[in-house]
């Protein structure tokens, strides 16, 4: 239902589940993380399928990459830094370079896990899983887009990279089928491009809202495919607007902003502007405060788009 | 098995020993030292242990080999070479652009590559990932993982050998090769990883001491796996560094290796004439 509140890791947890339930190909690896990535029951009701290690992530990928080059389609989740980050090269040996089907997924990320501080916070995922050639990057956007995006990341074949937060998030779409590499646009309009990705998108829309009470006609695409961005829906719409705009849960060095602007610098030069949290360590605190104070609340997120238009 | 078989198994060793200095000359270069001291170990399990098929290299019921000090595929290449999954004018192009033997193995470019090892501290994960597949699918298929010593400082490797023998992973034995040297000096100097054995043996692993140079101890032990069916077996392979290349055994430089005008062609005739001192050893016995 639209509005209505969920934890997106329970979302995530009980979706591959359902799927796993079905599909005897999947297993699930956690790294004293299965528990809080949602596979409380899946660990009880396949036990023959759900494999602890305990907390060594660098070995997990690389465990993940062995079994998929026999036909499993292992699932990994744990907190985003910790899968990304930690065993960055074996992600990109052991998963890009063998090409091996693996699903990853960083939960808590972005700086969801607000008051645990730096260490928790993945502000980078975006950008180093990126550099690696052949990893598809969802950033799905509400529990609907969650729970479709699971299906279609179980369906493809080929590493994916998959991040969550943690925080209850509002369902803000019907749910669809989830078409990896297609951007969603949320609200035509034809003064400015906003680009969002993740569960901010919901401040986005609302800034959205603000700006056309000032008279200012904003487009929203929603984009909960990184890699590979949907360019002919950023540049035709960049055409129609002539600038643009990216909000993300992330550095603004590295993530989909770098990519929005690398794609319109090259095909179709316009003014932009990056919303995300500066190249520094964030701070922690209650998450609404940290996003507020970075100006990726949707009142900021306003106040910016009418200063960059002025 | 026979002391023909044993000999016959001593000859393609030298063989695939010829086989590195070929690749050795089509790039100028190449990392011999490791090469030479494990080659032994990985022709015993292509040509002895293993069930593999050239003709089918994919084949679902295989055994598996993993080379996780990837640096040391000069080996790995020569014994594949030499058992028939590519032609041998491969060897050539080691070294030119766009090979399909690149200086640390690439799975997708050669038939009979398991994994895209080369970083080291990669191998074992993979192949505990492997291991437990092959048991969940009811398998009898085995893995194998050739390891540095100077490798085994890296960190994950722990992380593997940990994971391994909790899940009680008989169906997977690594080899260390304990050559006692790496590209910077003694591992013992460097750092030291001994008592290995012990090590293994603490985390959990069915562990045993050999002369990773001798095709007898070799084949005896492959004859006993699993060490235990309960658990990981680890051979810590006492080998010697370059063994084969008169000039360069046991020498750090000769990690790896630009011969100078000669020595090529020197080593080419020393392993030529050890390999007919086979050849007639195995014709003498057929008398």
């Amino acid at each position: 239902m639209i509005g209505a509140l969920e934890d997106p890791r329970k979302v995530f947890g009980q979706t591959v589940s359902a799927l796993a339930d079905v599909n005897e190909r999947v297993v699930i690896l956690s790294a004293d993380s299965g528990k809080s990535s949602g596979f409380g029951d899946f660990m009880k009701e396949h036990p023959e399928r759900y494999y602890e290690f305990g907390i060594m992530e660098q070995a997990v990928v690389g465990i993940a990459s062995g079994f998929a080059t026999t036909g499993k389609i292992p699932v990994f989740c744990a907190i985003a830094p910790f899968v990304t980050a930690r065993p960055y090269e074996m992600f990109r040996n052991d998963l890009g370079y063998m090409r091996q089907n693996v699903k990853i997924v960083g939960r808590n990320g972005g700086i969801t896990y607000s008051d645990l501080g730096s260490t928790h916070h993945s502000l980078d995922d975006f950008g180093i899983i990126r550099m690696i050639p052949g990893v598809v990057i969802l950033s799905p956007q509400d529990p609907g887009e969650i729970r479709s995006a699971c299906k279609a990341m179980l369906e493809y074949e080929g590493p994916v990279y998959m991040r969550i937060g943690n925080e209850k998030i509002p369902n803000l779409f019907e749910e669809s089928k989830f078409t990896i590499g297609k951007g969603r646009i949320i609200r035509s309009g034809t003064d400015v491009t906003i680009i969002s990705t993740g569960s901010i998108t919901k401040n986005v829309m609302d800034a959205a809202k603000e700006l056309e009470k000032a008279g200012i006609s904003a487009e929203v695409i929603g984009m909960p495919t990184i890699c590979p961005l949907d360019e002919d829906m950023i540049l035709r719409s960049a055409e129609k607007t002539g600038c643009v705009v990216t909000a993300e849960e992330h550095y603004i060095y590295g993530g989909m902003g770098t990519m929005v602007s690398d794609l319109l610098c090259r095909a179709r030069p316009v003014k932009v502007k990056k919303l995300g949290i500066p190249n520094n360590y964030a701070t922690s605190g209650p998450y609404a405060q940290i996003l507020a104070s970075y100006g990726l609340d949707s009142g900021s997120v306003s106040k910016s788009i009418r200063e960059f238009l002025s | 098995m026979t002391g023909n078989e044993v000999t016959q198994l001593k000859l393609t060793a030298t063989n695939c020993r010829l086989n590195v200095l070929r690749l050795l000359k089509a790039s100028g270069h190449g990392h011999i030292g490791g090469a030479y001291s494990a080659i032994d170990i990985i022709t015993a399990l292509y040509f002895y242990k293993m069930r593999v098929n050239p003709e089918n290299p994919q084949m679902e019921d295989r055994d598996r080999f993993l080379l996780s000090a990837g640096h040391k595929c000069l080996a790995q290449y020569s014994v594949l070479a030499e058992k028939g999954y590519f032609p041998k004018d491969i060897l050539d192009t080691y070294g030119s652009l766009g090979s399909h033997i690149p200086g640390h193995p690439d799975m997708h470019k050669l038939p009979g590559i398991e994994a895209n090892t080369g970083a080291l501290g990669h191998g074992l994960s993979i192949a505990v990932g492997m291991a437990l597949s092959l048991r969940m699918d009811k398998k009898d298929s085995k893995v194998y993982v050739v390891t540095g010593d100077g490798e085994l400082a890296e960190g994950s490797n722990w992380e593997a050998i940990a994971a391994a023998a909790h899940y009680k992973l008989s169906n997977l034995t690594a080899f260390v090769d304990f050559n006692g040297l790496q590209i910077s000096g003694r591992v013992q100097d460097i750092m030291n990883m001994t008592p290995i054995a012990d090590r293994f043996k603490a985390f959990g692993w069915a562990v045993r001491d050999i002369d990773g140079n001798s095709m007898e101890e070799i084949v005896s032990t492959l004859d006993e796996l699993p060490l235990d069916t309960e658990r990981p077996t680890v051979i810590v392979a006492h080998t010697i560094k370059s063994k084969g290349l008169s000039f360069g055994e046991n020498q750090i430089p000769y990690h790896f290796w630009t011969p100078a005008e000669g020595q090529l062609e020197q080593a080419e005739q020393e392993l030529q004439a050890v390999a007919d001192a086979y050849k007639k050893e195995l014709k003498g016995e057929e008398k």
